[in-house]
This record gives C-alpha cells, sequence and structure tokens, in this order.
C-alpha cells in the first residue's frame, strides 16, 4: 500500500513562499490561514547573523497526536497514510490544535489580522460556509469528508496533502513528479509551484522511490522527533549545521534580541 | 386539566411551594435572573452577529477564557461531590448538616459549566451524538465526556433519594460510593486532558489530574463556606456550630495549604527549566491575574485561616472565601494561557501570543454565575437544601 511522504530540500528551497500562495488559491483559505506556511529564523549577530527558513506543511505524521486526542473520530488517518478531517464530524472542540506539536491546524473563527475582513467581503449567501470566494475549485470538488473545499463553519482545518488530487493518482505510482505532465494533476499544488523543485512527494513505504533515496542519501531529518509523532515530511538540510532551532520566542532575560 | 391537577400534585409533594421564599432565595434569584439574562442575551447576540469570532481566541490560542470559566465550575463541582460523600461514603457524620446542600451545589455548578462549554464549541448538538457514536476511547476528551455525564446522573439519583428522605438504604449507600468515585475520576481525566500534552510542557505533569483533585476540592470549600458563612447563628446547635466555625475552616485552610505547595512547586519547576515553552511562566509572571492568584487568591486566605479566633469570625470566613474563589476563578485563566502563549512552531518573528478576554468572553461570567445563582436561589427556597436527618441509625447502634 501506498504511504505518501514529501520531502523538502532547503538547500533548494529560496523562501519565496510560492508554495504558500498555491495552496492558498487550491484550497480557498483565508488569509493568515496558511495550511504551507514558511517560517522565518534570524540567528546569531552581526558580523555573522544569517537568516534562515522552513516550509512547514501539516507532517501527516505515522502516529498522530491530533488524531489520538480528537473525542468524535473526525480527525483520521487514511490507509495511504493522509491525516485528514471529516468536516461533517467535527464538533470544533479544537483539542487537536492544542495537540499538534507544529501549530497546523486552523479554526476560522477568529479575529482576521488583515482588513478588510474578506469573509465580510464575500460572504456564503447561505450562511453555512466561512466565506464565499470569488475564486475557488470546481464545486463537484467540494468533500467535507476530507476536509476538501470551502470550510463550513465552527470546524478545524488542515492541510490534505491535496487529497483531491493524490487520491485520483493512477494505483501504483511511486512518485508524484510535477515535471511529468501525466502525473502534475495529481501532484499536490505547493509541489507543482515550488520553482526551484525543493519539494518531492512520493511513496515512503517504496523502497525505489525518488523519496526514499533523498532520505536515505541525503539524511533525510523529521522535525521535533523526539514527541514521537513520526511526521511523513522530511527536510534535507545539506551542508546547513541543521534545519533551524525550533525555539519559538527568545527571552530578552538572556540577552537576545 | 386533570393533567395540570396532577402536575400540581407532584409539584408540591417534592418542592415546598407554600413555602415563602426567604430574603437569600429572593435575592439570589432576582440577582441570578437578571445576570443571566444580560449575560445569555450579551453572548448570544455576538456570537449570531460574528459566530465564535466574537472571542479573542485564535488558531494560536485555541482554547481561552471559557474554557477556563468551564473549568472553574466543573472542578468545584467535583470538590463539592468529595465533600458530600465525606458522610455517605466515608461515615464522617459531622458533615451531614451540609452533605444535601453540597450535592445539590455540585448539580447546579456543574450545570453552569456545561451551559457555558455549548457556548464555546463549535456544533454543541453534532456533539450529543458524535461523542458516543465516535466510541474514541484513547482520547481523554472522550472520558472525560463520558465521566461527567455520569457524573451529573449520579448527583441527580442522590439528590433525589436523600430529598425523598432516603439517606441511609442500601442503595443509596451504592449511589453514593458510584458518585465518590465518578467525582474523582471526572476531575481527574480533566487533569489529563491537560496533563497529557508533551506537546505543551508548561501543561505536561503527572501531576496534573491530583492538582485538579486537590484545587476542586480546595473551591468546593470555598463554595460552601461562601454560602454558608453566616449560618451559625446564637441559637445554632454546637454540632452545626462547630462544623461551620471550626471544621470547614480547617479543612479549607488545609486545602490552600495544599494548593499552594503544588502551585509553588509547579512554578519553581517551570522557571528553573530551560525547557522549550516553560518561559511561559516568566511571562505571565509579570501579570496581574497571575499576582491575584497567587497573592491575594491563595497567601491572603490562608493567612485569613490562620488562627482559631479568626476562623470563627463570620466575616473573615467570608473573606477568605470570596478571595479563594476569585483566585481559583484566575487560576485557571492563568493555566489556558501559560500552556498556549508560547506559539507552537512559528518562527523566531513570532513572539508571546496576544491574549485577553474579549467582552463577549467575559459575559460569560454573568451568564454561569446568573444561571448558578437563580437555581441556587430556587433549591434554597424550594427544595430544604439544609435537611440533616442525623447519623445512620445502624451506623450509629454499632460499635464503632
Ligand atoms: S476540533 Fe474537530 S477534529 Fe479537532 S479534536 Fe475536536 S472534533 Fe476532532
Amino acid at each position: 500500500m501506498t504511504r505518501w511522504g514529501m520531502v523538502i530540500d532547503l538547500e533548494k528551497c529560496t523562501g519565496c513562499q510560492a508554495c504558500t500562495t498555491a495552496c492558498q488559491m487550491e484550497n480557498s483559505r483565508l488569509p493568515n490561514e496558511n495550511w504551507q506556511d514558511v517560517l522565518f529564523y534570524n540567528e546569531g549577530t552581526y558580523p555573522s547573523g544569517k537568516l534562515t527558513w522552513l516550509p512547514r506543511p501539516c507532517m501527516h505524521c505515522e502516529k498522530p497526536s491530533c488524531m489520538a486526542v480528537c473525542p468524535t473520530g473526525a480527525t483520521y488517518k487514511t490507509a495511504d497514510g493522509v491525516v485528514l478531517v471529516d468536516w461533517d464530524r467535527c464538533i470544533g472542540c479544537k483539542y487537536c490544535m492544542i495537540a499538534c506539536p507544529y501549530g497546523v491546524r486552523f479554526y476560522a473563527e477568529e479575529k482576521q489580522k488583515s482588513r478588510p475582513d474578506i469573509r465580510e467581503v464575500f460572504p456564503d449567501p447561505e450562511g453555512e460556509k466561512v466565506w464565499s470566494p470569488p475564486w475557488r475549485m470546481p464545486d463537484h470538488l467540494q468533500n467535507n469528508k476530507i476536509g476538501v473545499g470551502i470550510q463550513p463553519k465552527n470546524v478545524v482545518s488542515k492541510c490534505t496533502f491535496c487529497y483531491h488530487r493524490i487520491s485520483k493518482a493512477p494505483p501504483g505510482t511511486k512518485d508524484l513528479d510535477p515535471s511529468d505532465p501525466t502525473l502534475r494533476e495529481f501532484t499536490p499544488a505547493c509541489v507543482v509551484t515550488c520553482a526551484p523543485g525543493a519539494r518531492y512527494f512520493g511513496d515512503l513505504d517504496d523502497p525505489t522511490s525518488e523519496v526514499r533515496r533523498l532520505i536515505a542519501e541525503k539524511r533525510g531529518t523529521r522535525l521535533l522527533d523526539h514527541t514521537g509523532n513520526r511526521p511523513q515530511v522530511y527536510y534535507l538540510a545539506g551542508e546547513q549545521p541543521a534545519i533551524p532551532e525550533t525555539r519559538t520566542v527568545r527571552r530578552s532575560r538572556d540577552g537576545e534580541a | 386539566m386533570a393533567t395540570a391537577l396532577l402536575t400540581n400534585e407532584v409539584l408540591r409533594r417534592y418542592l415546598d411551594l407554600d413555602r415563602r421564599p426567604d430574603a437569600l432565595s429572593i435575592a439570589m434569584m432576582a440577582f441570578g435572573g437578571i445576570a443571566a439574562a444580560i449575560g445569555f442575551a450579551w453572548v448570544f447576540h455576538d456570537l449570531w452577529r460574528w459566530g465564535h469570532a466574537a472571542f479573542n481566541t485564535s488558531s494560536d490560542v485555541a482554547w481561552g477564557a471559557p474554557i477556563a470559566f468551564y473549568l472553574f465550575f466543573l472542578l468545584s463541582s467535583s470538590g463539592l461531590s468529595v465533600l458530600a460523600s465525606a458522610d455517605s461514603v466515608f461515615g464522617m457524620n459531622v458533615f451531614h448538616p451540609i452533605a444535601k446542600r453540597c450535592v445539590f451545589l455540585a448539580i447546579v455548578t456543574l450545570v453552569a459549566g456545561f451551559s457555558i462549554l455549548a457556548l464555546e464549541i463549535g456544533h454543541p448538538f453534532r456533539m450529543l451524538w458524535a461523542l458516543p457514536v465516535g466510541m474514541q476511547w484513547h482520547s481523554p476528551m472522550w472520558w472525560m465526556g463520558v465521566f461527567y455525564s455520569l457524573d451529573l446522573l449520579l448527583l441527580i439519583v442522590k439528590f433525589w433519594r436523600m430529598h425523598i428522605g432516603d439517606w441511609h438504604s442500601r442503595f443509596m449507600h451504592l449511589v453514593s460510593i458510584a458518585s465518590f468515585v465518578v467525582c474523582i475520576l471526572a476531575p481527574g481525566t480533566l487533569g489529563l486532558v491537560f496533563g497529557m500534552m508533551a506537546m505543551r510542557p508548561a501543561w505536561y505533569s503527572p501531576v496534573m489530574p491530583m492538582y485538579f483533585i486537590l484545587s476542586g476540592f480546595m473551591s468546593a470549600l470555598a463554595f460552601i463556606t461562601f454560602f454558608t458563612a453566616f449560618e451559625p447563628r446564637a441559637s445554632t446547635p454546637p454540632r452545626l456550630r462547630a462544623l461551620h466555625e471550626s471544621v470547614l475552616p480547617r479543612l479549607f485552610f488545609l486545602a490552600l495549604l495544599a494548593v499552594a505547595g503544588m502551585r509553588f512547586g509547579q512554578i519553581l519547576t517551570s522557571l528553573w527549566s530551560n525547557y522549550e515553552g516553560m518561559e511561559a511562566h516568566w511571562h505571565v509572571l509579570g501579570s496581574d491575574a497571575f499576582r491575584f492568584e497567587l497573592l491575594l487568591g491563595l497567601v491572603l486566605p490562608i493567612l485569613l485561616l490562620s488562627t482559631n479566633g479568626l476562623r470563627r469570625n463570620a466575616l473573615v470566613r467570608f473573606a477568605a472565601a470570596s478571595l479563594a474563589m476569585v483566585g481559583i476563578f484566575l487560576a485557571r485563566l492563568n493555566l489556558l494561557i501559560v500552556g498556549q502563549v508560547v506559539p507552537l512552531f512559528k518562527g523566531y518573528w513570532a513572539d508571546y501570543v496576544d491574549y485577553w478576554p474579549s467582552t463577549t468572553e467575559w459575559m460569560l461570567i454573568p451568564a454561569g454565575f446568573g444561571i448558578f445563582c437563580f437555581a441556587y436561589g430556587a433549591g434554597h427556597w424550594l427544595l430544604r437544601l439544609g435537611d440533616d436527618p442525623g447519623p445512620d441509625p445502624a451506623l450509629a447502634a454499632s460499635p464503632r
């Protein structure tokens, strides 16, 4: 059975955030609701300071803590290894948001940081969905069971690895390479759009897949591995010392600006 | 017509409808009714207008003040239930006179807590089928739902038996034992909801269930002291006097000390630790809510209840109970903030998350307390909460 996973080569990634934008357009996300985000880190001080970045989709963990805490079973894992939310079953308790170590789950019912509030500019005429964007995926792709499409109100959302695309891939596909025109429409939007080709998507259970080769040969690393969630997104740090330190808030008492 | 008569008769059998409500009942029902009406009208209006965006919670602070209020009520309810079991389970009949009142208070606090949760959660009605159908036994929240539902059921049965005068039957004893077990499991599981979260280091602790049970017991003592501080009069029998002026305040004092000890350990560990996420404690150290919780909500009540002379003074007891209630209320809020103020995995450019409840969230206080006060006032009037049939004759006869 296929077990989908992603590899992100940090040596190739330019931090351009095209993936963030592509994801937003593909999945009709609200501003700031970045299922796929790029995080920035500045480390060290002059003259040896440096800026680093880290693209961060949902990790689609092997043992997802968000799924373990969900009291209704709305968060589930598909047979091909993708963690999804059933919007018709989610009660909006937000426990999964508490339990995700990577902060990749979103609740749209919050004050918008940017103005105008896009939800008020494009309200849903039926009042059931969060908004009604003028640009959206075809209606027949809307599927609440896999958390794809325009989001209903009061439920949690997250990256689906573009499940509406990858689930249609021809059986036995081991790598979804966007440079192959026959596979492009089945490849996640962020992978398709990545200009430097820093993203790879394929079957982690197939030892001959490109993602497996990259992980083995270029020392694929997983984020926060100590949590035991075992992400299915791997990073290639190359010659860099490591992926950036994960600490979010720096302590002023340590003298760090 | 016949149905109306029958209903009337049944009501009269169980409720003291012919009794005139005393000043306390009238005051509590009036205050509670008005507070609940204002609170609910406000919150419903805002939710209708803006949805849950009326709250200041966000994808970073997913659980805010409403969950803190909910914790406050649910944990107090469990503590009250423990207090009510002291007599019926452990035979400590000194607690007999407050047992029925405690059970009623436990029911009312639980209902107030559930009402707040219904306003916080995205789909409260969906929850009613999705939880039982889901059978997600690996989720601590699912177990919490199971135990608190059982808790409410058992409390209602227990209260009903007390109300019809069955305090000492075998059935009542079994219900009391079951209720006691559940009222320990329920707050314990609620503690696990937080304590199991390894990805939230400021919460992650095997001691969290114990802290929830203990602090719930402390706030239950604050509740009962608050409502009975002025109860003993010159004519009060010595046994009852001793309960109010000596036993309860001493127990309250001890519970405060135990909570202060646990809290001190928690804070010290967190301030010392260099583990990511623990810096949240340094951050909240400067907040007024944190200072109130520790200084006015714990230290001052401990001082107020520290001597026999002070404990005998009704006004002092009342002040200590009021301060402890506000303190524990803020403790719940501080707990919520400390676990979420450090955003998970947002890069260096993110700072501590800004969170302070919105007006809509604050209005849940009059809503919740309103329900509580109204129901308590009505119970005080109609349900003979001070019933005290005396110790179990079977136990009194035995030589223990
Ligand atoms: S918010 Fe929805 S998906 Fe998340 S834990 Fe609650 S029910 Fe499950």
